[in-house]
């Protein structure tokens, strides 16, 4: 709850004490030899000297303590105070490189570590608090979030950071990087709009059919309770018979592993939350609104698009909002049979012990993900009434 | 004019409304009262083919309503129900130009028709227009819910016990508002409810209905004097038969007239035309007083009432 500008806020003054703890207690960042061999790590002080220890350490107190005085203005100072700190952040490993990194070798690497990741997770818990004390608007979120990545997309084109192993990893494979990001995408938003379709279709059949209610919400979700990986294993059997049995099949590249069975599983997993969410968002417009929309004169068609989906279409974006966020995540899983996407980096990685490989797998997901809950939540927010 | 023809409506083995004949005159209030269960909105259903009848018929100004396409038939109709029914994610302006919208009126006449509405409500156009219906008291929303039935100035009025869910005063200040509106508009009305009190005051005629059948069809007053069965005395209660008539009646249509308008005593209680004679004789009975002036709006008294006149009034 936002409270008035007058009370010391008690959230910041912690999360910057655990950030400060953390940050002094863990690994900034590790010096690695090569890409495999583990390396050395190093902590707040030893990555970045005296006068780098003392930055951190200053901004995180006097944020701490900003947030406790009944300053005016201190939340808006907090918000920039934050975002640059942020924006910033990567200039701690460019710090530990300058400082540690053996000038003779070309395979030494900076990897990140625990420190770096917590010191970057709670000051964006401290910035999100900082946000919701501001009452601010989805735009002013959306540019600091952008702000944020501009500075760290300018961080990681400079000298000093060219030695981080993450981008090293990416340098390597730049092609497949562009690669892996399209058909991830395709794949997971394919399977997303094919099931929507799908779904909006089967919660339009169950509306209308009481009948098929239970064995319809039943199949879809025991489609759900099937592990991903095995869901992707069972489909490698039947489709490759098909694709055996039907030359039409193979010349349009479906085969027995490959995207075909990924984007199958995909739908299928899909099919739960949407057709739930559709269902429920349908059957969830009040009776007396319906009744009064005929008594009125409206047609079955308008009453239906007008007022039904009208007044469901919030539920049913909040399904798709978790289904694409769920797609995503199980996309990079769909790497094991061959379907391409961010999870190939993750099991190569995974493979050859290398975790900054897995990372590069691991965070684009992440990020997509974000993006399409923040995308889709913010086409929700338009759509609500006022207040 | 509305007439139903023996109309019936069974569903599956229950009857119920069964072979009912009513006919409502061009801009009278026809109330249907009974308790629940009774047949009454069935009835309400039926002439706007909300629900389909089992056999009979129902005529809309001659025509069978079942000849009529009934989008047609219910842009004819306004339709107000006891949860309003306003649509949640719409604005109060665009509720209520749901009608006119949908007879594609231009936009500047429906506008028009809005403000107009919302006025006549005793809403704001300035600050209600754009509010949602979740920001609205009940007796707000169901006032929206009159207007947005209103907007497309049909010619019948059909009314689901609209005021059944507010509290007493609200609901009392609603009726107000009705008769004044209904005294300039005169649309024909059917009115449902199971509120005796409720029909009395907004009744033209009364329908008594029971177990789908009406039990007996005519003006506040007859049935107040002669109610036709037990059920129907019954359902008006003993205790206050008297007080209900007069409750009927207005202490203009019994007072005595100044020939001209006269400065009243300054310290007396007075009465309006449009104020009831049960108020009257309430007043009268506070003041321990035998006879009341009556104020016009401005406040000159015009007329003089007096107790006995007030009991006279069942003869």
């Amino acid at each position: 709850m936002p409270v008035s500008t007058a009370m010391p806020n008690r959230v910041i003054p912690v999360l910057a004490l655990a950030a400060l703890g953390l940050v002094w207690v863990l690994d900034l960042g590790v010096v690695l030899p090569n890409r495999i061999v583990a390396g050395t790590g190093y902590g707040l002080y030893g990555a970045t000297g005296w006068a780098g220890a003392f930055v951190v350490t200053a901004l995180l107190l006097a944020a701490g303590l900003l947030a406790t005085r009944p300053v005016p203005k201190r939340f808006p100072v907090l918000a920039v105070l934050l975002t640059a700190a942020l924006m910033f952040l990567p200039l701690l490993l460019e710090a530990l490189a300058t400082r540690r990194l053996p000038a003779d070798s070309a395979y030494a690497r900076i990897g990140i570590g625990a420190g770096f990741w917590s010191l970057a997770f709670f000051l964006a818990l401290m910035l999100t608090e900082t946000m919701h004390q501001l009452k601010a608007s989805r735009h002013l979120q959306l540019t600091a979030a952008l702000l944020i990545i501009l500075g760290w997309w300018v961080c990681a084109r400079r000298e000093g950071l060219g030695s981080l192993s993450l981008l090293r990893e990416y340098n390597n494979q730049a092609d497949q990087f562009t690669q892996a990001l399209s058909v991830h995408l395709l794949l997971s938003l394919g399977a997303v709009l094919i099931s929507a379709v799908l779904a909006f279709i089967l919660a339009l059949a169950m509306v209308r059919r009481k009948s098929w209610r239970r064995p319809l919400l039943g199949l879809v979700s025991f489609m759900q309770t099937i592990p991903s990986l095995a869901l992707f294993g069972l489909l490698i059997a039947p489709l490759a018979a098909l694709s055996e049995a039907l030359p039409v099949l193979q010349a349009l590249g479906i085969r027995g592993i490959g995207w075909a069975p990924a984007l199958l599983a995909l739908i299928a997993y899909s099919l739960l939350p949407m057709v739930r969410n559709t269902f429920i968002a349908l059957m969830e417009v009040p009776e007396a609104v319906v009744d009064a929309a005929r008594g009125m004169g409206m047609s079955e068609r308008q009453i239906f698009f007008q007022v039904k989906l009208s007044l469901a279409l919030p539920v049913i974006i909040e399904g798709v909002r978790i289904t694409t966020i769920q797609a995503i995540g199980l996309t990079a899983v769909a790497a094991l049979i061959g379907a391409g996407g961010f999870g190939t980096f993750i099991f190569q990685g995974l493979g050859q012990a290398a975790m900054d490989l897995v990372l590069l797998g691991a965070l684009p997901t992440v990020f997509l993900a974000l993006a399409a809950d923040a995308v889709l939540s913010a086409l929700n927010v338009r759509r609500a009434p006022g207040d | 004019m509305i007439e139903l023809k023996g109309v019936t409506r069974r569903f599956g083995e229950t009857v119920a409304v069964d072979g009912i004949d009513l006919t409502i005159e061009t801009g009278e209030v026809c109330v249907l009262v009974g308790s629940s269960g009774c047949g009454k909105s069935t009835t309400l259903r039926m002439i706007n083919r909300l629900l389909p009848r089992s056999s009979g018929d129902i005529l809309v100004d001659g025509e069978d309503v079942n000849d009529i396409d009934p989008q047609a038939l219910r842009l004819n109709m306004g339709y107000v129900i006891q949860s309003t029914g306003l649509f949640p994610h719409w604005t109060v302006a665009r509720n209520i130009g749901l009608v006119p919208d949908l007879l594609k009126w231009p936009a500047r006449r429906r506008e028009q028709r809005v403000n107009e509405l919302l006025t006549l409500l005793g809403l704001d156009p300035q600050t209600d227009a754009a509010r949602f219906p979740h920001q609205l008291s009940g007796g707000q929303a169901q006032r929206v819910g009159v207007a947005r039935a209103l907007a497309g100035d049909p010619n019948i009025l059909l009314m689901d016990e609209p005021f059944g869910a507010l509290d007493a005063i609200t609901r009392e200040l609603l009726q107000q508002e009705m008769l004044r509106i209904q005294k300039q508009l005169n649309k024909t009305t059917v009115f449902v409810t199971h509120d005796i009190d409720e029909a009395l005051r907004l009744a033209t005629r009364i329908a008594v209905m029971d177990q789908g059948r009406i039990i007996q069809h005519d003006t506040p007053e007859a049935i107040l004097r002669q109610p036709a069965s037990t059920f129907v005395e019954n359902l008006l209660g003993s205790g206050d038969r008297g007080l209900k008539l007069l409750a009927l009646r207005t202490v203009g249509e019994v007072m005595e007239r100044h020939p001209e308008p006269r400065r009243p005593a300054s310290d007396t209680t007075g009465l309006n035309e449009a104020d009831s004679l049960r108020v009257a004789l309430s007043a009268m009975v506070w003041e321990n007083a035998t006879q009341l002036p009556v104020l016009s709006k401005a406040g000159c008294e015009v007329g003089i009432v007096k107790r006995e006149q007030l009991l006279q009034v069942r003869p």
